[in-house]
C-alpha cells in the first residue's frame, strides 16, 4: 500500500465532506479562470486592436517627438533607418507615417483633422486600413486621393469623389494648402479617430506639409510579440539614443494601461477573496480532518510510522482533494473558455459603449493560456499547501500516550 | 534471558501542580516468552506501565532497558524506529486502520519496515491464518466482529517479530466466546512460538491463564506471582518488585 493509495482511500472515508470541499475548490477555480480568461482576453485583444489599428508593438521617432507632438520633431526617413530596422531580429514589418494637424475646409464647414500622411501598402498590411473603407476605394499608392473618416466626412456633408480643402503649418512653420480629391470613406469605432482622421499616400503629406523624406514615425511589428523586450533593446542598442526614441506600445499608451491596470487590480482582489474563503472552507475539513483522527494518528505512530511520514500522507490527502477540485474546476471552465475564444462576447449597452470610447471593437474574446490556468491551479495548490500546516504541526507534536486515549 | 529491565521507573502528572504519582519507583524484569498479566484496579497505574515499556510515554524519572537500550533515553525518530522493530502493540479498541483491508493492516507494518512485497504476502497469509483469519483477509474492519478485529489486531503486532507484545486490556471490548478464543490464540503462538505477551487487564479469564500475575496498586507492585511457583511475599510499599 504506497502512502498516494493510502491517502486516496482516507479522503473518501467521509465522501460527502470531501465531497463538499472539492466542490468548494471547483467552484472557485471555475470564476477564477473564467474571470482571468476574461481579463486576459480583454488585455490582448485591446493589446492587438493598439497595435494593429495604431501604434505597432514598437515606434521610433525623434527623440521627445512623444511629448510634444510636432511636425518640427520628424525625422528623416532614408534607407539607413530602414536597413538599420530591417535587419533587426523579430521585427516584421515597418509603416512610415508622417502625422499632423490641419484644418479642413468643405463648402462653408471646416474642421480640425489629424492628417495621416502614410505607405498605403504597408499601412494595410499592418492597420488592415483598407477594411475599414465603408465607401470609394482605398488609397491608391500613386494617386492623390485621400481617405476621411465617416464621422468628419458626415460633419462635412463630403462624399467620395468631392474635394477636400485642407491648410495649416508645416515644418518649419511653412504655410501648407492643398486640393485633395476623397476616394474613401472610412469608419472607425472609436468616435474620436471618426471624426478626425484623414489619411493620404505619404509623399502627398511629406509634400503637403513641405517635409520631403521626413516622417514623425516609424511603427514596426514584430513576429513573435512575447520578444518584444528584446527586440526593443536590440533597436535601442543599433540607434543614437541622443536622437531617436525607441517606444514599447503600452509606453504610449499610457492612460490605456492605467484602466487596464485598474481592471485587473479589481479582477484580482475578487479572486482573492474567492480565494480565502475557499481557504477557510479548506481549513475547516483539514481541521475536522485532523482532529477526528488523533487518536489513529497515535495508533499509526506508535506501531512504528514515523511523523513525518504521516506527515506526509496528510498533506496527500489534502492534495488529493484540491487536486480532484482543480481539476475539475479546469474541465469545466475550459469548455465555456474555448467556446468563447473561437465566438468573442458581443458586449452590448453601455459596456459597449465604454468600449467603442476607447477605439476598440465591443468584443470579449476569452483567453486560452496554460500560463494563468498553470498559475490558478498553482494557487490553489499552495493555499491546500498552507492549511496543511495546521495538521502538520500537531502531527509533530503528536504524544502517543495521550492520543490514544482520546 | 531478560528481554526487559526496568529500573526505579516513576511517572508523575501534574509536576507542578499537584504531583500524581501513577508509577511510583517501579523495579521490574521480564523473560523471554513470559505470559504475564499486569493487575490492579483502575488508576493502579496498569496503562502507564505499558505505555512506559512500549515508548509511547516519557517516564518522570528511571530506566527502561530492552535489549540492551535504555529507551527512555532515545530521541523521538529513534524511539519510534526502536518500537517497530521490536514491540508489538495491542489496543483495547483494536484500533486498525480503518480504510485499509485485514491483509493491509498487518502487511502495513512490514511495509514500514522495508519487507520486500513477497516476503510480505507470505507472512501476511501466514498470520492471518494462525489467527483463524485466513479467509478474511480482504475484509475490511468495518466487516469484521470485534473478536476477529482484535485477532487481526494480534496478527499485525506480530507482523514486525517483535520482543515482545504488550496488550492493553486486549479482551475488554469482546463478548465472552470472541475473549476465549483470542486468548487461546495468544496463548498458542506463546506456547508454540515462544512469542512473550504482557498484558493489562481486569479480565479473571486473562489472568487464569497468564503464567505471572503483577499487581499494582497505587503506582507500586503489591503484588508479583508465578503460578507455578508459590506466590512471593510482596515488598513494602515504595519499594517495587524485581525478579
Amino acid at each position: 500500500m504506497s502512502d498516494i493509495r493510502l491517502a486516496w482511500r482516507n479522503i473518501w472515508r467521509n465522501r460527502r465532506r470531501t465531497l463538499l470541499t472539492a466542490a468548494s475548490i471547483f467552484l472557485a477555480i471555475f470564476l477564477a479562470l473564467i474571470v482571468r480568461s476574461l481579463q486576459i482576453g480583454w488585455f490582448d485583444n485591446l493589446t492587438k486592436i493598439v497595435v494593429q489599428s495604431y501604434t505597432g508593438h514598437i515606434q521610433i521617432h525623434k527623440k521627445g517627438y512623444w511629448d510634444d507632438r510636432d511636425i518640427n520633431n520628424s525625422i528623416v526617413y532614408d534607407d539607413s533607418l530602414t536597413r538599420l530596422v530591417g535587419s533587426t531580429q523579430n521585427v516584421d514589418k515597418t509603416v512610415p507615417r508622417l502625422e499632423y494637424f490641419a484644418l479642413s475646409s468643405f463648402g462653408k464647414l471646416t474642421k480640425g483633422v489629424l492628417l495621416a500622411g502614410t505607405d498605403p501598402t504597408w499601412e494595410d498590411a499592418l492597420t488592415h486600413l483598407s477594411a475599414r473603407v465603408v465607401s470609394g476605394r482605398y488609397l491608391d499608392p500613386a494617386g492623390k486621393g485621400i481617405l476621411v473618416a465617416e464621422g468628419l466626412a458626415s460633419f462635412l456633408g463630403l462624399h467620395t469623389g468631392d474635394t477636400l480643402v485642407l491648410l495649416g503649418q508645416g515644418f518649419h512653420g511653412v504655410s501648407a494648402a492643398g486640393k485633395y480629391p476623397v476616394s474613401g470613406i472610412l469608419h472607425f469605432p472609436s468616435p474620436q479617430l471618426n471624426n478626425q482622421m484623414v489619411y493620404m499616400n505619404l509623399a502627398a503629406a511629406q509634400d503637403f506639409f513641405s517635409a520631403d523624406q521626413r516622417i514623425t514615425s516609424l511603427s514596426v511589428t514584430l513576429v513573435n510579440p512575447d520578444e518584444i523586450n528584446a527586440t526593443l533593446a536590440g533597436l535601442k542598442s543599433k540607434t543614437d539614443g541622443n536622437r531617436y526614441e525607441v517606444m514599447r506600445w503600452d509606453e504610449m499608451m499610457i492612460e490605456v494601461m492605467q484602466q487596464l491596470k485598474v481592471k485587473t487590480a479589481a479582477g484580482m482582489i475578487i479572486i482573492a477573496i474567492l480565494y480565502m474563503i475557499v481557504g477557510f472552507g479548506i481549513f475547516g475539513t483539514v481541521i475536522m480532518m485532523t482532529n477526528e483522527r488523533m487518536k489513529e494518528f497515535g495508533v499509526i505512530v506508535s506501531v512504528g510510522m514515523q511523523k513525518r511520514r504521516l506527515s506526509v500522507i496528510l498533506v496527500l490527502e489534502m492534495l488529493l482533494i484540491g487536486l480532484t477540485g482543480t481539476l475539475a474546476g479546469v474541465a469545466g471552465a475550459m469548455p465555456i473558455m474555448i467556446w468563447f475564444n473561437i465566438n468573442p462576447l458581443h458586449l452590448w449597452g453601455n459596456m459597449a459603449q465604454a468600449f467603442i470610447s476607447y477605439g476598440i471593437e465591443p468584443l470579449m474574446p476569452l483567453a486560452l493560456k496554460p500560463g494563468f490556468i498553470l498559475s490558478n491551479v498553482v494557487s490553489v495548490l499552495i493555499i491546500v499547501c498552507v492549511t496543511c500546516i495546521y495538521p502538520v504541526r500537531k502531527i509533530m507534536k503528536l504524544k502517543v500516550a495521550e492520543a490514544l486515549h482520546k | 534471558m531478560n528481554i526487559i529491565e526496568i529500573k526505579n521507573l516513576t511517572k508523575v502528572y501534574d509536576e507542578k501542580t499537584i504531583p500524581v504519582y501513577a508509577l511510583n519507583g517501579v523495579n521490574l524484569s521480564f523473560r523471554e516468552g513470559e505470559f504475564t498479566s499486569i493487575v490492579g484496579p483502575s488508576g493502579s497505574g496498569k496503562t502507564t506501565l505499558l505505555n512506559l515499556m512500549g515508548g509511547l510515554d516519557a517516564p518522570t524519572s528511571g530506566e527502561i532497558v530492552i535489549d540492551q537500550t535504555d529507551i527512555t533515553r532515545l530521541k523521538s525518530r529513534k524511539l519510534i524506529d526502536f518500537r517497530l522493530r521490536n514491540i508489538g502493540f495491542v489496543f483495547q479498541s483494536f484500533n486498525l486502520i480503518p480504510v485499509l483491508t485485514a491483509k493491509e493492516n498487518v502487511e502495513f507494518i512490514m511495509q514500514l519496515q522495508g519487507v520486500n512485497r513477497e516476503q510480505r504476502d507470505l507472512r501476511t497469509l501466514e498470520l492471518l491464518k494462525s489467527v483463524g483469519l485466513g479467509n478474511k483477509i480482504n475484509a475490511r474492519p468495518g466487516k469484521l466482529s470485534g473478536g476477529q478485529q482484535q485477532r487481526v489486531a494480534v496478527a499485525r503486532a506480530l507482523a514486525s517479530k517483535p520482543k515482545f507484545i504488550l496488550a492493553d486490556e486486549p479482551t475488554a471490548n469482546l463478548d465472552s466466546k470472541s475473549a476465549e478464543n483470542l486468548l487461546e490464540i495468544m496463548e498458542k503462538l506463546n506456547r508454540e512460538e515462544n512469542i512473550t505477551f504482557i498484558f493489562s487487564t481486569h479480565d479473571s479469564r486473562v489472568v487464569a491463564k497468564a503464567r505471572r500475575v503483577i499487581t499494582l496498586e497505587d503506582g507500586k507492585i503489591v503484588g508479583d506471582v508465578l503460578k507455578n511457583s508459590p506466590p512471593k511475599p510482596p515488598l513494602p510499599l515504595g519499594e517495587g518488585t524485581g525478579r
